[in-house]
């Protein structure tokens, strides 16, 4: 049973995609009606494998030496990201019914969505880092044409290639890792790698880790890579919602929390993940405090949160960073969704331009407020909880400092949020745009994810008791929702954040509802415009490639003369190799 | 052996390639052009149908009973792993040009001669596989030569399509001279052109090493220049952007891969050097990996962007096949092995897309021009399955699963980190982001094709047929299904590669 279930959860969304684009894109509904058939499918299927869970493999299918053998292992932390991404992934979906109405080639659409889900399944359920891999990069390849969906709009073409080309990069660490790891192991399986660790030698370990930290950096946006995002949101916003916050950019963080009891003892590996994540979460901070467009803004927002996961992980707290991913990926995909209902609305990404929205759209202000105060973290949302549990596990297992600058990341977060929140819905009306209606499926799917943002947390006891009970190499303990309150509530730390937040917002108050709508300071927006000059690093690679390419062309010169005279040359040049290495 | 099983394989498309040629001339004065077409096209495929018999009887002898040798006075013919992955990739792709150039090459003036050298072509193809000597060897290297300078130079109006005959047939003459050259060093010190005959008199010869060694270099160079070394690789671009489509496919596909099979076999004789040609072919391969994807990189010109991309493919056979020999790795040859079939699929299946949209946008009025990117904008909404299958094919060469260049791309990578070897593995890590370099160029192509806004000469494109469609769908079928299931081709790129090894000694 768990087998077929988690071959279904792979096979039902791919099903749907083949069916999606052969129906063609005559028949718009029956593509609308496919796409969310068979989402809710997947989704009901995840739902039922939460039932089935277990640290043994369901599925194993035996392939050759160089592919070892497939195996998919329904544990706690696949099934709960399998969970999300079809959840989420169907919530998506049924947005896009009304986002996407009038598209041109939704089958491509869809057909790319539905791909996506059932690779994103497959990534994390697979036990074979070759089938990781493998998965990893499908998700690449949807992420790629589906940010560049609009192919007419070079931007969005340009951020396409850019997030493919970077997470590639970030993907050779993952595949070099792996094929470390079965280069000493004889085997692509991660359980292997991880009850064998400790028989590796250490700079073949000290390489498997740093190699996968790279992979993950660069899949989760997160320093030094984190520019890919940004520009990613071109995608429409469904995308945006589904693979750019709530799913794929978690692959990262799955990959370190997987993984990370093997490199524990790696040397400067669980700083270096503190230091990926604290700076990752800081740095982005900032860059949301001025951005214009509503989108960017919330990119930024993701990275800096996916930061705080990659910390908590670094700091030891997997069951903090796998709580904090579930909150995020709910509220995160609610402010993306409302925000693509504003934008759907006024046709517009340009927060100057917005203004007291909230009065002719207050459903989707509603949503939109919901998950700022999950994103702020203000209790009883799910954010609140889990960004305490990783704050206290910080506090505990981090250098103080690094705690410090994680809670001003908060203040900031509280801050640059309230911003956003403000910007749209409140204030004044400065400009005249015309506001289209919000539809239904748009409404159902914010809606669900509201009432999620309230309550997931409430899942935290579930959650921790399926890791622990299904990860045995992790060495993690249950802990129920109840006593999580409890430890929270009467920690210093819960009170000291939301001291730091409250003082934001104070700020924010009074202060930053006049200063939103003012131009930052050139420096700071050159800077955060360039992430922190990351953005530039990215052009001198770029402009150094294709420069190196077009004086590469002088060779190709067309003069038989030169050819021949380059035969003779190499001719030469072989036989002299030959001769020095055999004298 | 039955003599029938496998000289079939070579004797049919040879001998039937004459008769092609004469059904299109001999009816000249009376039958209408059209059917005359039909014949031609209908004998070719006939003939090619035909050849599979053989290749299917002779696997089956060579999978039950080994290596099978045949001798016919100074022909000797040798089956084994090697062969008949060649005949297979051969026989695959030429089975699927035929039927494509059916539609493509209606009409064009001299029908008759394309249809008659490509199956020569095939058949010499698959009987340099099978060479047993040397000078056969080089005798069928050169036949194959001759028919490829034709094909290349097909239309024979165009300047640019003479002048990249002309390039090839000049440098292609310098590597043959070196080959001869190298055979002859062999044969003076050896005394014998068998090459397992070959291989145990240098192995017993008190000759010195630089001897051995110079002759080596002499064939890495000689067929160097046609399996598209850099530096040697001059040619290539021109000739394989100026021919018909479907000679574009099969040049890129398998006779660049059959020169290497040549070099290979060539090589065998001097195999206690195999580490020396092992470290060659790395260096090669690198430098064909990186030299190919920069050059790609800025190029507008589709099927010129297709010829540099295949040097960086040869790149990373010649990384797979280096692995082998240096470290005696098997699995390294598989991956070289299966690299060759896959990127045969993806390679052809790009360059017969590319021949498809070329035939809907340009060639069915007659218009002679390159195909480029700014055509392409659009194109995806009226040929919707050529632009599909040209999307498979580029991402697939760009190593993205679920596609086969994946697949073969990770056997090489595996072979490379089972060595253990710290330069090879940062040779693995650079042929890594060389894929990622090459998505750079593939993925533009991608995007322009499923734009909304259609470019002019999109707009005024003419329908295709569904003929021309048949080999693509095979083709994009086969990517696909390859990419889910590599274990798929294990019984035959296994056999080559043991049979690699084999002939090296190994």
């Amino acid at each position: 049973m768990a087998g077929i279930l988690t071959l279904l959860v792979i096979g039902i969304p791919w099903l749907g995609a083949v069916l999606v684009l052969l129906v063609g894109d005559k028949h718009p509904r029956w593509q609308h009606a496919l796409a969310v058939g068979f989402s809710l499918l997947s989704g009901i299927d995840a739902l039922l494998l939460m039932r089935f869970i277990s640290s043994a493999s369901s599925v194993d299918l035996w392939l050759s030496t160089a592919f070892g053998s497939l195996t998919l292992i329904p544990d706690g932390l696949a099934v709960s990201l399998t969970a999300i991404a079809t959840v989420v992934g169907s919530l998506a979906v049924l947005f896009s019914v009304d986002y996407m109405r009038g598209e041109k080639q939704l089958g491509r659409y869809y057909f790319l969505v539905l791909f996506f889900i059932g690779a994103m399944a497959g990534l994390v359920l697979s036990g074979n880092l070759l089938f990781t891999f493998f998965f990893w990069e499908i998700t690449a390849l949807c992420s790629y044409g589906l940010i560049s969906f609009h192919n007419d709009d070079p931007l969005a073409v340009r951020g396409g290639i850019k997030a493919l080309l970077i997470t590639q990069v970030g993907g050779v660490g993952l595949l070099a890792g792996a094929l470390m790891g079965y280069s000493q192991l004889g085997s692509f399986q991660i359980i292997e790698l991880l009850a064998r660790a400790n028989t590796l030698p250490a700079p073949t370990l000290a390489f498997i880790a740093f190699a996968f930290l790279i992979a993950a950096a660069a899949k989760s946006a997160q320093f030094p890579f984190h520019t890919w995002l940004p520009d990613a949101m071109e995608a429409p916003t469904p995308i945006s919602a589904l693979i750019h916050a709530a799913t794929m950019v978690n692959a990262g963080i799955y990959l370190l929390a997987r993984c990370s009891p093997a490199f524990e003892s790696v040397p400067y590996w669980r700083e270096s993940v503190l230091a990926v994540g604290m700076i990752s979460a800081l740095l982005t901070a900032f860059m949301a405090l001025t951005a214009t467009d509503l989108k960017r803004a919330l990119a930024y927002s993701t990275v800096s949160q996916l930061g705080y996961m990659v910390y908590a992980i670094g700091a030891g707290g997997i069951v903090a960073s796998q709580f904090h991913l579930l909150s995020h990926a709910v509220f995160k995909a609610l402010l993306f969704l409302s925000a693509g209902a504003v934008i759907h609305a006024v046709g517009t990404r340009d927060m100057r331009r917005m203004g007291a929205l909230g009065n002719t759209m207050p459903f989707v202000r509603n949503a939109f407020i919901v998950g700022a105060l999950a994103l702020t973290g203000l209790p009883i949302f799910n954010g609140f909880w889990s960004k305490e549990y990783i704050l206290e596990v910080g506090l505990e297992s981090s250098p103080l400092w690094m705690y410090l600058l994680m809670l001003l990341a908060a203040g900031l977060t509280a801050f640059y949020t309230f911003r956003m929140t403000w910007l749209v819905f409140f204030g004044s009306v400065r400009d005249s745009l015309h506001v289209h209606e919000t539809g239904t499926a748009m409404k159902i799917a914010l809606g669900l994810l509201a009432f999620g943002t309230f309550t997931t947390w409430l899942l935290f006891g579930g959650l921790s008791a399926q890791l622990a009970e299904s990860l045995p190499q992790h060495g993690l303990h249950t802990e129920s929702t109840w006593h999580l309150v409890e430890a929270l509530l009467s920690a210093p730390s819960t009170w000291v954040a939301l001291l730091v937040v409250a003082a934001s917002l104070m700020l924010f108050y009074i202060v930053g509802r006049r200063a939103a709508l003012t131009a930052p300071p050139a420096w700071f927006n050159a800077l955060s415009e360039s992430s922190f000059g990351f953005e530039l690093l990215n052009r001198w690679v770029v402009s150094g490639m294709i420069s190196l390419a077009e004086r590469l062309r002088l060779t190709q010169s067309g003069e038989l003369n030169w050819n021949i005279l380059g035969i003779l040359a190499c001719l030469l040049t072989v036989l002299a190799v030959l001769w020095w290495s055999a004298s | 052996m039955n003599l029938l099983t496998f000289v079939g394989m070579i004797t049919i498309p040879l001998i039937s390639s004459p008769f092609v040629y004469l059904s299109g001339r001999l009816g000249a004065q009376d039958a209408v052009l059209k059917q005359r077409s039909y014949l031609v096209r209908s004998l070719a495929l006939l003939a090619i149908a035909a050849a599979w018999i053989p290749f299917v009887m002779a696997l089956q002898t060579f999978l039950a009973g080994g290596v099978q040798e045949y001798i016919l006075e100074s022909i000797w013919l040798r089956v084994d792993g090697i062969s008949l992955l060649v005949a297979g990739a051969v026989l695959t792709l030429g089975t699927l040009v035929v039927l494509f150039s059916g539609p493509y090459m209606a009409g064009e003036v001299g029908e008759e001669k394309y249809y008659a050298m490509l199956l020569a072509m095939i058949g010499l193809m698959i009987g340099l596989s099978c060479a047993a000597d040397l000078f056969n060897l080089w005798v069928w290297f050169e036949a194959m030569a001759v028919s490829s300078y034709l094909l290349v130079a097909f239309y024979r109006e165009q300047a640019a399509s003479l002048e990249a005959g002309m390039k090839y047939l000049v440098q292609s003459a310098v590597g043959s001279v070196l080959v001869l050259a190298g055979i002859a060093i062999v044969l003076s010190n050896a005394g014998a052109l068998d090459l397992l005959e070959v291989r145990e008199a240098v192995s017993r010869s008190d000759v010195s090493r630089w001897t051995w060694l110079s002759a080596g270099a002499l064939f890495i160079i000689g067929f160097g220049v046609k399996v598209a070394f850099v530096p040697l690789h001059t040619w290539l671009p021109d000739a394989h952007s100026q021919a018909p489509s479907g000679i574009s496919a099969m040049l890129s596909g398998v006779v660049i891969e059959v020169g290497l099979i040549a070099m290979l076999r060539a090589l065998s004789v001097l195999a206690g050097f195999g580490e020396s040609w092992g470290m060659l072919f790395l260096i090669f391969g690198a430098l064909n990996m990186l030299y190919g994807n920069l050059m790609a990189l800025r190029q507008t010109v589709l099927k010129r962007l297709l010829a540099f991309s295949s040097l960086s493919h040869v790149g990373y056979i010649l990384t797979g096949l280096g692995i082998a020999l240096a470290f005696d790795s098997t699995l390294g040859a598989q991956g070289a092995f299966f690299h060759l079939i896959t990127h045969m699929l993806m390679k052809g299946l790009a360059f017969l897309a590319v021949g498809a949209l070329m035939y809907a946008l340009f060639l069915q009025k007659d218009i002679h021009q390159p195909l480029r990117l700014a055509d392409l904008s659009g194109v995806a909404q009226k040929y919707p399955l050529p632009a599909l299958a040209l999307s498979i094919a580029l991402l697939g060469l760009g190593g993205l699963p679920p596609l086969a260049g994946f697949m073969s791309k990770w056997q090489i990578f595996v072979a490379g980190f089972a060595t253990g070897n710290a330069w090879v593995l940062a040779l693995m890590i650079f042929m890594a982001l060389n894929s990622v370099l090459s998505l750079a160029y593939y993925a533009p192509v991608v995007n322009a094709m499923y734009r909304q806004s259609p470019s002019p000469a999109v707009t005024a494109g003419l329908a295709i047929g569904m003929v021309l469609q048949i080999p693509l769908v095979a083709m994009m079928l086969a990517t696909l299904l390859l990419g889910f299931f590599p274990q798929w081709l294990e019984w035959l790129t296994l056999p080559a590669a043991t049979s690699l090894m084999d002939i090296f000694g190994r």
